[in-house]
């Protein structure tokens, strides 16, 4: 058993790494009994895993690393209290000259909001998701090019919709994987793809109607269709309607180019 | 201190010595290590509402960190390396073509596990970014392929492929190392 054609490849790694069955396992013992390249490449990689890589030094973390951190998170707990601070003292200060009513209304408003998203809009919310999946902060569930996979996460997560995962391909955008998330308390599908030059989208699709969104002048009409424009922070934030579930791509890419994969992926309903 | 602060620090800061040995070796630089490893934290502790408690803590802040640094640091720091990766696979190519010969004798070898090695850390510094990080993460750091591929956003398919090549590819700059260092032959079966 020595020819080319018969060798394990990267089947000796999952051997190796315990990422097969039993009865694969049996065979590919019983194939290193009989094979002297297999259990050589085997002894490698196993050298470099258990042996090698085990001989790296460890650096004791510097003593001026750990002040600095200590430092930086005692700024940022600063900065997030003054804000709060200076938030409840606004909140208080319109509720001193209006009437119960508003007060009653404000008070509605603080039970409903999740507490950490500090009332954001919902393009505010969108944006914020995108720069937490750029940043690295809001790391996807699953990781493909597959829509259909990304679309049978969401069915197996028993979101109350029809999730429908574009194919960018043609735009040159590929499909990264998704997430069932949450936005401003409302479950949402999320998925991400990656375009040319590493530019990303985020989108997401959510139960809700375009009137629940704050009033913007950049409202345009293609196909039939309303797209509803919104910029955040260098984020371009596009919404429409399918049906009950909104949909909107989130991306700091050039505006007009995210609001162009908008007009060729909205369906109308 | 607040129970943010007191939350946060409970769950991430045990994972400092791990976050600052990977960053000196993706980095090559202490300063630049320093550096990405408080922006970690504190990007950390900004959004720690996004991370779930009971999941892995240390696979979350290698994920921040891992971001960072590729969107900060790795283009502007990438180093031409030593040899080609053609040329290595070609290497390791003809040692596992000749497993009979006692020059290709490999094995593992109890007790060696404690040793220092220099060779080892350079040869990792000079291994190309793509096979090196994968090798970081599950190997050095014990993250499980699944984890590491979050980390990476990729699939767990293509962590599987890139760590079997960057564990060859560590073996052919080694072999000459490991050699020197007398190896034996134990060629067993048992993984």
């Amino acid at each position: 058993m020595t020819d080319n054609a018969s060798h394990l490849g990267a089947t000796l790694q999952d051997f190796l790494d315990g990422r097969l069955d039993a009865a694969r396992q049996a065979e590919v013992r019983a194939h290193l009994e009989g094979c002297a390249q297999c259990r050589g490449e085997l002894e490698a990689v196993r050298w470099v895993r258990d042996v090698a890589l085990k001989q790296l030094p460890t650096q004791d973390v510097p003593p001026a690393l750990a002040a600095r951190v200590a430092a930086a998170l005692n700024a940022a707990h600063e900065q997030t209290e003054r804000a709060g601070g200076r938030t409840v003292g606004r909140r208080w200060g319109r509720w001193a000259g209006a009437g119960a009513l508003l007060a009653a209304a404000a008070v509605a408003f603080l039970l409903v909001v999740k507490p950490g998203e500090g009332g954001a809009t919902l393009p505010e919310a969108a944006a914020r998701d995108f720069t937490a999946y750029r940043d690295g902060t809001l790391p996807l569930a699953l990781h493909t090019s597959d829509g259909a996979a990304v679309e049978a996460l969401f069915v197996s997560a028993g979101l109350p919709f029809t999730t429908r995962v574009f194919d960018l391909g043609m735009m040159h955008y590929q499909l990264q994987g998704g997430l069932v998330h949450r936005l401003r308390g409302r479950p949402s599908a999320l998925y991400v793809y990656r375009g040319p030059e590493g530019s990303e989208v985020v989108c997401q699709m959510f139960p809700g109607r375009l009137a629940e969104l704050p009033r913007t002048a950049d409202v345009r009409e293609h196909d039939g269709i309303a797209f509803h424009v919104y910029r955040v922070e260098g984020v371009t934030l596009v919404f429409w309607q399918e049906g009950g579930v909104v949909c909107v791509l989130a991306s700091d890419a050039e505006s007009e180019a995210v609001i162009r994969l908008a007009y060729a992926k909205a369906v109308r309903v | 201190m607040s129970w943010k602060r007191e939350a946060f620090e409970a769950a991430a800061l045990p994972f400092m010595r791990a976050l600052y040995n990977t960053a000196l070796r993706l980095t090559r630089e202490p300063a630049d290590a320093a550096d990405l490893v408080q922006e970690t934290f504190l990007r950390a502790y900004r959004t720690f509402e996004h991370f779930t408690p009971g999941s892995n803590c240390k696979a979350w802040l290698f994920t921040i960190l891992y971001s960072i640094f590729t969107n900060q640091y790795h283009q502007a720091k990438r180093r031409p390396r030593m040899e080609s990766v053609e040329e290595l696979e070609e290497r390791f190519h003809q040692f596992a073509h000749a497993p009979e010969d006692p020059a290709s004798d490999i094995t593992t070898v109890v007790g060696w596990g404690s040793r220092w090695s220099p060779e080892v850390e350079r040869a990792l510094r000079q291994l190309p970014e793509d096979f090196r990080t994968p090798l970081l993460l599950v190997d050095v750091e014990g993250l499980s392929y699944e984890e590491a591929a979050s980390v990476l956003g990729c699939a767990v398919g293509t962590v599987g492929s890139r760590l079997f090549r960057g564990r060859k590819l560590l073996f052919a700059m080694l072999q000459d190392y490991a050699h020197q260092a007398g190896y034996g032959k134990d060629t067993s079966p048992d993984p």
